[in-house]
C-alpha cells in the first residue's frame, strides 16, 4: 500500500468522524459549565457477568468509582453529585387495564410500549431533582420521568395514565427502581453504589452510566456494561426450549413416562 | 433455602413447596381415581406461575401420573384398546384446535380470563352434578333401597347413528361418532385448561356410551397419557410454555403421593369418595370465580412481550 493511498484513507476517516461530530444531536455547552475546571469521574462494576442458574434468586451488583481531581484547578470548591443509571435491555411490555363486563373483570384493549427497558434503576448521592435541573436531567434521559416510552408523554391523560401505569407495575417487580441515596460517598472522592438485580431480571446486555454532576452540571461521565445470562442446566433447558422446541416437548414426555414407570415398579403389589 | 429458579417460567419457587404440591394433588388423584389435573393447574396459578405455562406444565405431569395408573388398571385388563383408540384419534384434533386458539388468546391478552371461565363452567357443572348424585344415592342407601348404576342392553339415541363399531372388550357396538367427539372435547380441554379431562370423560362413558363400569376408567386413563403427551408436545413447540424443571418436581411428587392416594381411597365408600371430590371440584370452581368477579387490587397488568 502506497503512502498516498494510506494519506487519503486518513482523510477519508478523519471526514467521516467530522460528519459524525457535526450531526451530534447533543451539543455539550448548555450542561457542561462552560469555563470550570474538569475533573473526571471513573467507575466499575463488581460483576461483569451474572449467571442465572438455578439457585438465582437475584443479586446485587455493586458501582463504585471516584471522582478524580487531579485536572482541575480548584478542587475545593462545589458541591460533587454522582448518579448512576443502569439500563436493561429494551423489548416490548404489553399494558392492559381491566374493565367490568357483565359482572367479571376483562382485560381490556392493551397498549404496546415497544421499545422500553426491562430493567431501569437511578441511583443517586441526594435526590435527582435536586442534583440539576430537569431540563439536564430530561437531556440526559435519567429517571423515571424522563424515560423514553417511545411516545409522546405529553399525550391524552388515558395515555398518561397507561404510562404511569406500567412505570409502577414495573416498579413493583423490582424492575423500575429511583433510589435517592443509593450512591455514597467515602470520603470525597469515592463513591459506591449498591443496585438490586430482582429474581425476575430479563436476560441481555445491560448499560451502566455513571454521571458526575458540580453544582448541577454535568461534569463528567463514563459508561460500562454488564451481562446477564441464564447459565448452567437453565442455559440448557432455556436454549433447548426455543431453538428445538419439537424435541424439548419429547424429552418432557420422556421424563413423564419414565418417572411413571419408576413409580409403579417401585409401588406396585401384585 | 431450597429455592430454585425455573428456566421457562423465570420465577424462583420454593423446592420443597413444589414436590409437596405434586404430592398432595397426586394423593388426591390417586384416592379419587382421576388425573388430578383440575386441581394442579389452578393451584399453579394462585402460586404465581403464569397461567399459559401452568396449563402446559400441567399436562406434562398428567402424562406421568397417568402411565403408571394405566399400567396398575391394564394388568386387570381394564383397558379398551378400541374405544381408547377412538378417543384418541378424537383427543388429538382437540388438542391441536385447542393449543392454537390458546396461542390466539395470549396474543389478545385474554387467555388467562377464557381459561378461568372455562374452569368455573366445567368444574361448577361437574362438581353440582356430582354432588346431586352421591347425596342421593346416600339418601336411598339410608332408605334402605339398593341402586344400580347402570342398566344394560337399554337403547338411547346413540344407537340411531351412522359408522357403527364393534368394542368387544365393552361389549358395545355403536357409532364412532359419540367417542370421537368425546375425544375432541377432551383433548381440547387437555390443552386448554391443563387437565387429563378425566372427570368429564368418565360421566360420558358411562351415561352416553354406556360402557361397563369396569373398562371405564382404565381406557379413561389410557387415552389421557396420549391427549396429555400431544398436548405436551404441542404447547412446547408453538407456545414454548412447558418448563421441563416445573414439570420434573410436579411428577416427583405426583407419582409418591399417587400410590399412597390409591391405598387411602380404598378405605372409602365410592359415593362418600364422589362426595368429597365434588365438594373440592366445586370449592376450586368458587376459588376462580371469586377471583374473576372480585374488584382486582390493580386494574392495571403489564405482560412482557416474551414471557409468559
Amino acid at each position: 500500500m502506497g503512502v498516498s493511498q494510506l494519506g487519503s484513507i486518513l482523510l477519508f476517516l478523519m471526514l467521516l468522524a467530522g460528519a459524525a461530530r457535526a450531526q451530534d444531536p447533543l451539543p455539550p455547552a448548555p450542561v457542561i459549565k462552560p469555563g470550570t475546571s474538569q475533573e473526571k469521574v471513573q467507575a466499575d462494576i463488581s460483576t461483569r457477568q451474572i449467571a442465572i442458574e438455578s439457585n438465582f434468586t437475584g443479586i446485587e451488583i455493586l458501582i463504585f468509582g471516584s471522582v478524580d481531581f487531579s485536572d482541575a484547578r480548584m478542587p475545593s470548591s462545589g458541591t460533587y453529585d454522582v448518579i448512576a443509571v443502569v439500563r436493561g435491555p429494551n423489548d416490548s411490555i404489553v399494558v392492559r387495564k381491566k374493565t367490568r363486563v357483565a359482572g367479571v373483570w376483562v382485560n381490556g384493549p392493551g397498549k404496546t410500549y415497544t421499545d422500553v427497558p426491562g430493567f431501569y434503576a437511578v441511583l443517586s448521592s441526594r435526590p435527582i431533582r435536586a442534583i440539576a435541573s430537569d431540563d439536564t436531567l430530561r437531556e440526559l434521559g435519567i429517571g423515571l420521568s424522563e424515560l423514553d416510552l417511545g411516545r409522546d408523554t405529553a399525550g391524552s391523560p388515558q395515555e398518561q395514565s397507561f404510562e404511569s401505569a406500567m412505570i409502577r407495575l414495573m416498579e413493583e417487580r423490582n424492575l423500575y427502581t429511583e433510589h435517592d441515596s443509593g450512591v455514597v460517598f467515602i470520603g470525597r472522592s469515592l463513591f459506591r453504589a449498591t443496585v438490586a438485580l430482582p429474581v425476575n431480571v430479563p436476560t441481555g446486555r445491560y448499560l451502566v452510566e455513571v454521571y458526575l454532576f458540580r453544582d448541577g452540571y454535568l461534569a463528567s461521565k463514563t459508561k460500562g456494561s454488564l451481562e446477564v445470562n441464564k447459565a448452567g442446566i437453565e442455559a440448557t433447558i432455556y436454549n433447548l426450549a426455543f431453538s428445538k422446541p419439537f424435541l424439548y416437548g419429547l424429552l418432557g414426555i420422556a421424563i413423564a413416562v419414565f418417572a411413571g414407570l419408576m413409580g409403579w415398579f417401585a409401588f406396585r403389589r401384585d | 433455602m431450597f429455592q430454585i429458579y425455573l428456566p421457562i417460567a423465570e420465577i424462583s419457587v420454593n423446592l420443597l413447596v413444589m414436590l409437596s404440591l405434586g404430592a398432595a394433588v397426586g394423593f388426591l388423584s390417586g384416592m379419587f381415581g382421576v388425573g388430578g389435573g383440575f386441581l394442579l393447574t389452578p393451584f399453579l396459578m394462585l402460586s404465581g406461575i403464569p397461567p399459559a405455562i401452568a396449563v402446559a406444565t400441567g399436562a406434562n405431569q398428567i402424562v406421568g401420573t397417568s402411565v403408571s395408573g394405566t399400567l396398575a388398571q391394564w394388568r386387570r385388563g381394564n383397558v379398551d384398546l378400541h374405544m381408547g383408540a377412538i378417543l384418541i384419534a378424537g383427543g388429538v384434533a382437540g388438542a391441536l384446535v385447542g393449543v392454537l386458539l390458546l396461542k390466539y388468546l395470549r396474543g389478545v391478552g385474554q387467555a388467562g380470563l377464557i381459561i378461568s371461565l372455562t374452569y368455573v363452567v366445567f368444574l361448577g357443572t361437574i362438581g353440582a352434578l356430582m354432588l346431586w348424585e352421591s347425596v342421593n344415592v346416600m339418601r336411598r342407601q339410608r332408605a334402605g333401597k339398593t341402586v344400580s348404576a347402570r342398566k344394560s342392553g337399554q337403547h338411547n339415541w346413540i344407537h340411531g347413528l351412522p359408522f357403527k363399531m364393534r368394542f368387544p372388550r365393552s361389549r358395545l357396538y355403536i357409532s364412532a361418532i359419540p367417542p370421537l367427539a368425546i375425544g375432541v372435547l377432551v383433548g381440547l380441554l387437555a390443552a386448554f385448561l391443563g387437565v387429563g379431562g378425566g372427570f368429564i370423560m368418565v360421566p360420558a362413558m358411562i351415561y352416553i356410551l354406556r360402557m361397563p363400569t369396569n373398562v371405564v376408567v382404565g381406557t379413561s386413563i389410557f387415552q389421557i397419557i396420549f391427549v396429555t403427551a400431544v398436548v405436551t408436545l404441542l404447547q412446547a413447540t408453538l407456545n414454548h410454555t412447558l418448563d421441563i424443571l416445573l414439570a420434573f418436581l410436579l411428577i416427583i411428587g405426583g407419582v409418591i403421593g399417587g400410590q399412597f392416594g390409591v391405598r387411602a381411597g380404598q378405605k372409602l365408600r365410592g359415593e362418600q369418595l364422589r362426595a368429597l371430590l365434588a365438594l373440592m371440584v366445586l370449592g376450586v370452581a368458587v376459588r376462580i370465580l371469586i377471583d374473576l368477579v372480585a374488584r382486582p387490587a390493580d386494574l392495571y397488568s403489564i405482560i412482557p412481550a416474551t414471557g409468559g
